[in-house]
């Protein structure tokens, strides 16, 4: 883990880029924890600095009801990135689970848990969060929202864990291992992990992209918790009180910048470590693999790029 | 005929399954929906006035009949199957006595219109620069588009969306803010100019973000593909570099892209819901979006059923033609 | 060479819409009719129901176009309170015990087609308007049927109601403000009706712009499939319509509704545009904007606090009593409202653009000399027990001269006295009398200065609002932080109102919410608009109110509210205004006694109509009739516009 984030810094610029970007978002996040005031709270500025544009002493500017952008902000993203990290976590965990057993156990496992992925994916993702939004929506919290996000975004994540486990099963040097005796779970730790990992890098980062997506368009839609501070619903507000055109666009531009660094961030990682599993960079680094096996791998994954593309990519559609 | 066995029809009984639960969960959702449509209904009725409180209870009952809601879940479950099966969607609620296809027809052109087109454009031009780019990696030009499509393509649709609403409809009112065309459909230059100029910023949204997402699969699959000997060999050979790119490596790297765009086509009536909301266009997904906000559970319905047998077939026509193109899958 | 192709493709592909757009002149508009004959006003919601003027049936959308088309006996005009003869030539007339009423028509107005309105219509829409449950809307037909109404043409221009039992409102239902019982054309409706299919109804029947006849000055051409717009003509004999007879005016020669979306800028950017003439109500940022951006756009008053202030309603911090056992106290109730400062909140929060009212009836100018002037005394006068038998008068009379210093240190001109402008008094902003009387309630303060229940729990209030009613969230926001600074711990959720903050009022869902109420109609009466009260229609927390039909979001089942409803059911509120009214006073005189709800502000509206291509709307200058053109009283301003050039 440890030598393939090395790796990762030595050879890919854009990995460099965007971890210096999220090394910068956690700093922001541990920001948050200093804010002198609740950020949410009103009338917390004095009321001559009260829609005031960025200065010295508010870098970021302040609302017309007296709340500093600055905290607004590191709370935001604080919050944006908790409802991701749930929506990852269950998404994930969800999906590399059913995909490695599909994977494993083939046959008729394989094919019940194939149906039920196939009838997941096909409901429209977007409209079904808005409708269940709409049904839990007195309840609704951030951790509510992130299990939620979570929950529906499972489906395609399971389908490429199974692609990549079947791919691994038919490599030769699975095939050697079994001759030479080694037990299964012996294979999967030491054999397959090393492959599986790396990738499950790169597509929870792109998971990350998908949520952090979602929740700024379902507090754009007014189906958060709005009194909370998110990336959303702080654009949410800023939109709701027209900020831009009552001449207080830095209310709006600061999330709006701050979502768009945070996801570019994220992106630039995902690329690095896709980057990484490059077939032709990774023969340059590993030297060892055969040819056909680098071919493979990035055939099962659509293309090297497409591992991390792929998940964002439903994003399109469901939008 | 072993392959039609071992790997056709059980794929055709999947997408079966697949609509079939698909379809009763979507039923299912919105009627745990607190909003129930006819004390919807009596609301905004009463916002504005007062009715007589004996009347109001009536109202009810009489609403309830009509609508066919008064049955319990199981029962309003299978006459929606036997109703659906007879190719009856049923009436919208807030609109009754329309039919739901009826209001599904007169929102299906736009979504359709506004997705074939920009889905299109975006998969061509997203291929096409995409692979050029990948060709010529080393250029500046070529580095300076990638990075900018690196910033535009992980972007929000919502937010693209604002700013063109921003940019285009106030600080440069060029485009319209709301609406599909103007005046009555008819086949004249300015109808048909109307629909392109109002279509614009929507299609725009939609085009920017798409064509981002195919630039970088096509980007990534043509650097794969010009490390190939072939293509190593056909630059020895002085191959006129525009043969290489276009004959090349797009159409060796073609089989991809193709297995997306039916995959997007067939996910195409759900409309695009969010940018449909902002634009005001007339398309399914703001219908839809509004039909979810009343509880129209018809309308939910009918679009949603439309959507999962659009993707459902989508990806089952893949699937059947993926051994035609694919030899190896014919052998698993 | 490759480059060079494809950066013209790519500048071919991404110019080629563009090239379009500047082709034309930057027209929005989805129709194609020139835009000096063209008045386009804001339709506020999308419509669900399209392309199906059949206005008579159950269910269907919230009326918008009722104004432009349809016509029943009277109006009530909400600025002047007074009582327009609309089809009906005067005031109804009853006999004593009000089981018959009989009515004047007007002669000499016609349906769109050339038939001539007479009693032979109104006979026939009664009837068939009984006769079907399916033609409900706004709940006529199950009052004809509960009244076993009768009609009975008694000339070719008059008509007489036989009613089962004594009713002495029965001509409201007949008096819109929003809504009324609207007069069918009989010779057309009667052969739709004749040639209806078996087992089907009227309920089904769909009326198409092109087969519609009225008797209002402007009919339907088109309308978007998809509830965006509606397109309007003016009739070939303006002169004809009854809104023409009544103001000799002709209106615009073609009328559109359209629908931006729910955001208010979007209203504000399309008229600086030039593509909207009037909006309904905005924020006020984007009104603002719109005055910066449309040069020729104004709302009621040409200056602060510039929106129209005459709305009938107001909006309360309304109280569930029977959710938190603090807020049963009456003590506790009072001390909340002690513990806002009302001026901050109508300055600060709102801009000074609201009128204040202690109770839920707006201070017009008809109320206000109805209730507020009369009660001024009273309130006055009023006295609360602090506890230890300490008196206190918790009326602050003073508080509009408060906001009219406030507004001229803002260096705004106050255009009127200030009860005109900022309407009535309200509590002192006084902390010491709120703590005294949480004292008295049995609370205590917690070490950390917040307020604790007798029980020594820490006390917490759900406070729940909504953020599409601009002024009833920005009030919210205000008691918000103003208990918190008085030491209530105050849980505070903005909700999407159609999802979870309607459904949580209807079943109690709640402890303090922002509904919006008047008890008054314009006309001042009040009993239609409190029966809903009554304990008789009470839905405890949990059951939906509404199935019942009354009016029970607060949960609250008091006596004397029950006394004073039954005494009032009796009275005809027009012959026997003065009786009526006093029935109201005691009526508010309870309300406010037990603080059941605390009322702050009424309606505004920053109705604005950009005058670059129509003028002649109601202004505070010239206050002819009210600008609120999405009510059937708005028809007559519209009647009035007129081009600019």
């Amino acid at each position: 883990m440890l030598t393939t984030i090395r790796d990762l810094f030595r050879f890919s610029l854009s990995f460099r880029f965007g971890s210096l970007i999220l090394i910068f978002v956690a700093i922001v996040v541990v920001t948050s924890f200093f804010a002198p005031y609740p950020p949410e709270k009103r009338r917390v500025v004095p009321r001559k600095f009260r829609g005031d544009p960025p200065s010295l002493q508010y870098v970021l500017g302040t609302t017309a009801l007296g709340q500093d952008v600055f905290w607004m902000l590191t709370a935001g993203v604080k919050n944006t990135l908790i409802i991701a990290s749930i929506a990852v976590v269950i998404g994930r965990g969800i999906g590399v689970m059913l995909g490695m057993i599909s994977g494993y156990l083939g046959g008729a496992a394989d094919r019940i848990i194939q149906s039920v992925v196939e009838s997941v994916i096909v409901i429209p993702r977007l409209p079904l969060l808005i409708l269940i939004a709409v049904i839990l929506k007195g309840e609704l919290t951030f951790v509510s929202l992130g299990i939620l996000i979570g929950i529906l975004d499972w489906a395609y994540p399971s389908k490429r864990y199974r692609a990549q486990v079947l791919s691994l099963r038919e490599r030769d040097f699975t095939h050697t291992a079994i001759f030479s005796g080694m037990n299964t779970v012996k294979i999967v730790i030491q054999e397959h992990l090393p492959f599986i990992i790396p990738y499950m890098l790169a597509d929870v980062v792109s998971g990350f992209l998908f949520s952090i997506g979602i929740e700024v368009t379902l507090s754009y839609l007014g189906l958060n918790d709005l009194n909370s501070l998110s990336l959303g619903t702080m654009i949410y507000w800023a939109n709701e009180w027209s900020s831009i055109f009552a001449g207080k666009p830095w209310v709006m531009i600061a999330p709006v910048t701050a979502s768009i660094i945070m996801v570019v961030g994220f992106y630039l990682v995902s690329i690095g470590i896709s980057e990484y599993l490059d077939p032709r960079k990774r023969l340059v680094r590993l030297q060892a693999h055969q040819a056909d096996l680098a071919l493979e791998l990035e055939r099962e994954g659509a293309s090297s790029a497409g591992v991390a593309v792929a998940t964002a990519g439903r994003k399109e559609k469901d939008e | 005929m072993q392959l039609l066995r071992t790997y056709i029809l059980p794929r055709i009984a999947q997408w079966a399954v697949v609509i079939f639960v698909g379809v009763t969960v979507t039923f299912l959702i919105p009627r745990f929906s607190p909003v129930n449509p006819i004390d919807d209904m009596i609301s905004r009725m009463t916002a504005f006035q007062t009715i007589d409180p004996q009347a109001v209870v009536a109202m009810r009952a009489n609403m309830e009949d009509l609508y066919g809601l008064d049955g319990s879940l199981l029962d309003q479950y299978i006459a929606f199957w036997r109703r659906l099966l007879a190719g009856d969607l049923g009436p919208s609620f807030q609109n009754f006595p329309a039919p739901v296809s009826e209001i599904i027809g007169a929102g299906l052109p736009w979504t359709v219109g506004l997705l074939t087109t920009t889905t299109l454009i975006s998969w061509l031009l997203g291929i096409f620069v995409g692979s050029l780019v990948g060709y010529f990696q080393h250029q500046t030009w070529a580095q300076v588009l990638e990075r900018l499509v690196i910033v535009i393509y992980p972007t929000p649709y919502l937010i693209t969306a604002l700013i063109l609403l921003i940019v285009f409809a106030f600080y440069i009112p060029l485009f319209p803010m709301v609406g599909g065309a103007q005046g009555s459909p008819a086949l004249t230059w300015n109808y048909i100019s109307s629909i392109l100029r109002f279509g614009f910023l929507p299609a725009m949204s939609i085009v920017i973000g798409g064509f981002a997402f195919r630039f970088i699969m096509a980007k990534a699959l043509s650097t794969t593909e010009i490390a190939s000997d072939y293509v190593q060999y056909a630059e020895l050979a002085a191959v006129p570099k525009r043969r290489i790119v276009m004959s090349y490596v797009i159409r060796n790297t073609m089989l991809p892209h193709v297995n997306d765009l039916a995959l997007s086509l067939g996910a195409m009536f759900e409309g695009a819901l969010i940018v449909e909301v902002m634009f005001g266009y007339p398309g399914l997904g703001s219908k839809l979006f509004t039909a979810i906000g009343t509880s129209d559970y018809n309308i939910i319905m009918g679009i949603t059923l439309l959507s999962i047998v659009g993707i459902a077939t989508g990806s089952l026509i893949v699937d059947l033609l993926y051994p035609v193109f694919d030899p190896r899958v014919r052998l698993r | 060479m490759q480059r060079k192709l494809v950066l013209l493709l790519l500048l071919a592909l991404l110019t080629a819409p563009t090239l379009v757009g500047f082709a034309q002149e930057p027209d929005g508009l989805p129709v194609d009719v020139p835009r000096e004959d063209l008045w386009v006003f804001d339709q506020i919601f999308r419509w669900q129901t399209v392309n199906n003027f059949n206005v008579w049936r159950i269910g269907g959308s919230t009326p918008f176009h009722h104004a432009l088309m349809l016509e029943t006996f009277w109006n009530r005009d909400q600025e002047t309170g007074e009582f327009i003869h609309a089809l009906a030539a005067a005031d109804p007339v009853y006999n004593d015990d009000f089981t018959e009423m009989s009515v004047e028509l007007r002669p000499g107005v016609m349906w769109t087609d050339g038939e001539e309105f007479n009693a032979d219509d109104v006979v026939y829409t009664i009837e068939t308007i009984k006769a079907n449950p399916e033609l409900g809307q706004g709940g006529w037909h199950p009052q004809l049927v509960d009244f076993d109404v009768a009609v009975e043409k008694t000339g070719d221009y008059s008509v007489s109601f036989t009613l089962n039992r004594s009713n002495p409102r029965f001509h409201t239902l007949f008096e819109s403000r929003w809504n009324g019982v609207y007069m069918m054309p009989s010779h057309i409706v009667s052969e739709v009706e004749a040639n209806l299919a078996d087992g089907e109804n009227l309920g089904a029947w769909v009326w198409e712009a092109q087969d519609v006849v009225v008797l209002g000055n402007y009919l339907p051409v088109e309308a978007d499939p998809n509830g965006y717009w509606e397109l309007f003509k003016r009739r070939d004999d303006p002169e004809n319509s009854l809104a023409g007879i009544i103001t000799g005016g002709s209106g615009p020669p073609y009328a559109l509704s359209i629908f931006y979306g729910n955001e208010n800028i979007k209203k504000a950017i399309a008229m600086s545009r030039n593509e909207l003439d009037v909006y309904f109500d905005v924020d006020i940022e984007s009104f603002e904007f719109t005055l910066d951006n449309a040069p020729n756009a104004r709302s009621w008053y040409t200056d602060f606090p510039w929106a129209y202030p005459n709305e009938v309603s107001s909006r309360q911090l309304a109280m569930n009593h029977e959710s938190d056992p603090m807020l049963q106290n009456k003590d506790v109730r009072w001390a909340l409202a002690l513990a806002l400062d009302i001026v901050e909140m109508q300055t600060e929060y709102i801009g000074g653009v609201a009128k204040v009212t202690p109770f839920p009836v707006p201070p017009t100018a008809k109320l206000y000399n109805l209730y507020h002037g009369p009660m001024t005394e009273w309130l006055t006068n009023l006295q609360i027990d602090l506890g230890d038998g300490e008196m206190y008068n918790p009326y602050d009379p003073t508080v509009p001269d408060q906001i009219a210093a406030w507004a001229e240190e803002q260096g705004f001109a106050v255009p009127g006295e200030p009860y005109e402008v900022f309407g009535a008094g309200w509590w002192k902003y006084d902390t010491d009398a709120a703590e005294k009387l949480l004292l008295k309630a049995g609370l205590s303060r917690g070490g950390d200065g917040k307020w604790m229940t007798p029980d020594g729990e820490p006390w917490v209030l759900d406070l729940q609002s909504t953020p599409d009613e601009n002024d009833a969230f920005r009030m919210a926001q205000a008691a918000f932080d103003m208990w918190t600074d008085f030491g209530v711990e105050v849980s505070f959720s903005s909700l999407d109102r159609q999802s979870s903050f309607d459904p949580n009022q209807h079943i109690g869902a709640y402890e303090i919410s922002t509904p919006w109420t008047s008890f008054a109609l314009a006309s001042g009466d009040m009993w239609p608009n409190i029966r809903g009260h009554h304990s008789r229609y009470y839905a405890p927390v949990g059951e939906d109110y509404r199935p019942l039909g009354g009016d029970s979001r607060r949960r609250l089942r008091d006596d004397t509210i029950d006394e004073l409803i039954d005494a009032m059911a009796t009275v005809n509120p027009v012959s026997q205004e003065a009786e009526n009214v006093e029935l109201g006073i005691q009526f508010i005189q309870n309300w406010v006694e037990n603080m059941f709800d605390i009322t702050c502000i009424a309606f505004k509206k920053f109705v604005t109509w950009d005058e670059t291509y129509w003028t002649g709307f109601p202004t505070a200058e010239n206050p002819n009739y009210q600008p609120l053109y999405w009510f059937q009283g708005g028809k007559y301003a519209i009647q009035n516009l007129h081009p600019t050039s």
